[in-house]
């Protein structure tokens, strides 16, 4: 690819969508806390280069990926901050949801006034 | 109340006061989850039956997996349409255990495609801290 677009920061959607595909949240695991070559990241695949390769590009564009160059040899890395939308959202999402659902139930089942049997 | 967060999991809990069985089916009947979660339902509780919620403009897909009333239940989640979280690629595990006469509910999401969720410890002590208050 020609042109090296990098987005800053990505919308939850395009990360979500690049996240949707096991096999690149596996490369992602790969490259959490190390910089890795393409072909180091394809090894661990039984998928063809070109596969991997392409499972890449899509990280990239989603902006997931840090991409350098070191001689002939590109190297990947997880871009941390591009999580950050994605996490935002999970992670208000259930808290949130139960505190709304102890709401709704304690609201429509009041508890009666203690009766000693 | 407690919130544990490991990679690709959130764990959420919340005391209600009320037991189990008022509880549960906040979960399973369509009427009563459209009270705390998206405005509209489609719900088969029974292994391998639908689980589908609409939330604004994102859309919950899944199946319900376990369905053991009033303890415990497991549904498949994902966001389909816009090739999103794949309906079956994270599930969620909810237990009702009683407490007294009121209900601890813990909720797991597992499989999250996050691979660093831990960042946001703190965003998430803060938030229970806030529910820990409102609950009172």
């Amino acid at each position: 690819m020609a042109e090296r677009k990098q987005p800053t920061h990505a919308a939850p959607d395009a990360v979500l969508r690049a996240l949707a595909d096991p096999h690149r949240r596996q490369i992602l695991r790969l490259v959490q806390h190390t910089e890795l070559p393409a072909g180091q990241i394809a090894a661990s695949f039984t998928l063809t280069q070109q596969a991997v390769s392409q499972h890449i590009g899509v990280l990239k564009q989603a902006g997931l990926l840090t991409e350098r160059r070191e001689g002939t040899r590109r190297l990947y890395a997880l871009r941390h901050e591009s999580l950050e939308p994605v996490r935002e959202l999970l992670s208000e999402f259930w808290p949130d949801a139960l505190s709304r659902l102890k709401k709704a139930v304690e609201t429509a089942h009041p508890r009666p006034p203690k009766r000693q049997p | 109340m407690t919130a544990e967060i490991r990679n690709d999991v959130i764990v959420a809990t919340e005391h209600i006061k009320a037991p189990p069985e008022v509880v549960f089916p906040y979960f399973t009947d369509p009427a009563l989850i459209v009270t705390w979660i998206g405005d509209r339902a489609e719900l088969d509780p029974q292994p391998g039956g639908v689980f589908s919620l609409d939330m604004g403009e994102v859309v919950a897909r899944g199946a319900y997996l376990i369905v053991e009333p009033p303890y415990r239940v497991v549904f498949s989640w994902g966001i389909p349409g816009s090739d999103a979280l794949p309906p079956a690629g994270s599930t969620v595990e909810v237990t009702l255990t009683p407490e007294g006469d009121d209900t601890m509910v813990v909720l797991t999401h597992r499989g999250l495609p996050s691979t660093h969720i831990g960042s946001h410890r703190a965003g998430w002590e803060h938030r229970l801290g806030r529910l820990r208050v409102a609950a009172g």
